[in-house]
């Protein structure tokens, strides 16, 4: 029952082609099924359609992002809880929206995001057989993180988006950094038990800081930021380690200018876990532990 | 809704300083209460008042397994489901046992004493609720945890003599999911995996005697920390089972090794996120040896036959 984890990201690119071969053979995502402008594609360890959907579009950034449901009845149960506080709703049938999509509603949060929750996408399979299976597939190509982890978003009033998420859609505020002036410069929320699931940060709304697959420990960040240096592929950080998430990460960006990360470690929430406050003179540390101090770019950067 | 995560593992032991020392100095545990009879510890970022329990007896054995609930109407509603099962349930108010309000205690199909409780008291982890650091010191050292110091529990693994009969239990009375199976020649189950947290398994029956404890595990951060929980073992002269290796069941990586006692512990990382719609994987019998030791393809005598 309820909103269960990130589904998928709807991320808009300038040039397909070149996209769509940086997430196959860069990060190593799987394609499931391509349309004149769109490239709905997967990680390997996922059974659902996709997780990433590019899409052809003049500029970078996101268009959209879903949330799965457990069960279909938690669509029109959230249907109703965003239509008694004023927003509005757009239904979706099974498969409308694209290829092996679920059933789906979609809105606007009151940064201008547009998200969906989704029930029944089509089910794929990971690339293991179900019976027997070796722990890992041996053919993978690039990065291969198994899954989508999470998504980072940029808005005018991040305490405005952080209760609709906590009060209309149940997430839970594991961290927030504080301004001095008593206002949430970050908030970082989660439904899955994680450290997040999604965050907001100070910043244009509608925006997209970045969205972040799962990898399974600090090793693998290591071997991802050796695929991306081979590839060319513009690192923003290095291998890191986050205050907040206590996580441990690497930033770079799509051939486009959308900011990606890898992202492991972190910590179990139980629902009743109590926030944890970062003050504005820790922002540094919080974000970037080992540095521990803002780094422009970061904050300022975004699509 | 419904049940969380596994909440702490009651244990006897024939000796308490003994074990104390062991599961506060090797183990790295946190310990939060003694009583005349019983220590009360845990991890280090739990912040529940404790995940295990160990209680002074003439015999190693299992006392109990507790789950936590997530709601606090969730424990009479698990209380009806397992009377409606035909199971006698007690109910124990706040005070009957140390650090937890209200719980629930029943016996399962495969004879060990279970708990469901909601309300536990918040001690707090090792790190400040405000700018906290991201980590906490470990081996030793000024202002470090000792011991191996994994963040929390993760998981029980117990025997039962039908295994298929005690996974219904587990799923259709108490709403438990299987992610994987093991099968015999004939098709029948002989170990099932099973969860609520979304992980791999909180709570796994293999084949054996009723109310048998096989081992309780400890969340480790990755597989650098399971190295390093080798070392501190073999420094420390710990009987070691089976590891550092591979499950191909949940693609874990992990340590069997026994607590001076006898007892078995897990050190576990790893693993996959399964939603409630997982599609259970099955290992087959002339797979077995790949199911639970990856690397080394068959099973050795002592994992299979040794438990409290």
């Amino acid at each position: 029952m309820g909103i269960l984890r990130l589904s998928h990201v709807e991320i808009r690119v300038p040039d397909l082609e070149l996209a769509t071969a940086y997430y196959s053979e860069v990060v190593g995502l799987i394609e499931t099924a391509r349309e004149p402008e769109r490239v709905f594609m997967k990680c390997w360890d996922e059974h659902q359609h996709h997780s990433v959907v590019l899409v052809y579009a003049p500029t970078h950034g996101l268009n959209s992002f879903g949330f799965k449901v457990t069960d279909a009845a938690d669509l029109d149960h959230y249907a109703r809880r965003l239509q008694a506080a004023g927003v509005e709703v757009q239904r979706l049938e099974k498969g409308e929206w694209g290829p092996g999509h679920g059933q789906a509603i979609r809105f606007d949060l009151p940064s201008g995001h547009r998200m969906e929750l989704v029930h029944g996408m089509e089910q794929v399979g990971n690339l293991l057989p179900r019976t027997n299976p070796p722990p890992r597939p041996m053919n993978l190509t690039g990065i291969a993180p198994p899954r989508l982890d999470h998504l980072f978003l940029t808005a005018e009033e991040v305490d405005t988006v952080t209760v609709f998420l906590r009060d209309i859609l149940d997430f839970r505020l594991t961290e927030q950094v504080m301004g001095d002036d008593g206002f949430q410069i970050a908030t970082w929320l989660e439904v899955s038990h994680t450290s997040h699931d999604i965050a907001v940060i100070t910043g244009s709304n509608r925006g997209l800081h970045h969205f972040a697959f799962w990898v399974d420990d600090w090793n693998d960040l290591r071997s991802a930021a050796d695929a991306c240096a081979y590839h060319g592929v513009h690192i923003e950080t290095n291998p890191t380690r986050h205050g907040v998430s206590r996580g441990q990460c690497l930033y770079f960006f799509d051939p486009c200018g959308n900011r990606n990360e890898m992202f492991t470690g972190g910590y179990w929430v139980d629902p009743d876990a109590e926030p944890i406050t970062w003050t504005e003179a820790e922002m540094g540390r919080a974000l970037f532990y080992y540095d521990g101090v803002v780094n422009q770019k970061f904050l300022t950067v975004h699509t | 809704m419904g049940i969380l995560r596994l909440s702490h593992v009651d244990v006897t032991v024939t000796d308490l300083d003994l074990a104390s020392a062991y599961y506060t100095e090797v183990i790295g545990m946190v310990l939060v209460e003694r009583t005349a009879d019983s220590v009360y510890l845990k991890c280090w970022d739990e912040t529940d008042h404790h995940s295990l329990r160990l209680s002074y007896a003439p015999r190693v054995g299992f006392d109990l397994m507790s789950f936590k609930v997530e709601r606090d109407d969730d424990l009479s509603e698990l209380e009806n489901a397992v009377a409606r099962y035909g199971l006698p349930v007690q109910r124990l108010s706040q005070g009957d046992s140390v650090g937890q309000g209200e719980s629930i205690r029943f016996e399962t199909p495969s004879g060990h004493t279970m708990e469901l409780v909601h309300e536990v008291r918040k001690l707090g982890s090792a790190l400040p609720r405000l700018n906290p650091q991201p980590f906490v010191y470990r081996p030793g050292g000024e202002g470090g945890l000792p011991g191996i110091a994994p963040p929390r529990m993760d998981h029980v693994l117990v025997t039962a003599e039908e295994v298929g009969e005690s996974t219904q239990f587990y799923t259709d009375v108490l709403g438990f999911r299987v992610t994987e199976q093991l099968l015999d020649g004939h098709g029948h189950q002989v170990g099932t995996w099973m969860e609520r947290s979304h992980s791999p398994h909180d709570l796994a029956v293999v084949s054996g005697p009723n109310g048998g404890l096989h081992h309780f595990a400890y969340w480790l951060d990755d597989w650098d920390h399971v190295r390093d929980a080798a070392d501190i073992l073999a420094y420390n002269g710990i009987s070691v089972d089976v590891g550092p290796t591979r499950h191909g069941i949940t693609r874990g990586s992990t340590i069997y090794f026994f607590d001076p006692l006898g007892t078995r512990n897990e050190v576990f990382t790893g693993g996959y996120r399964p939603d409630p719609d997982f599609p259970m994987i099955t290992w087959t019998e002339d797979n077995a040896g790949r199911a639970i030791f990856y690397y080394e393809g068959e099973l050795n005598d002592r994992f299979m036959k040794v438990h409290t």
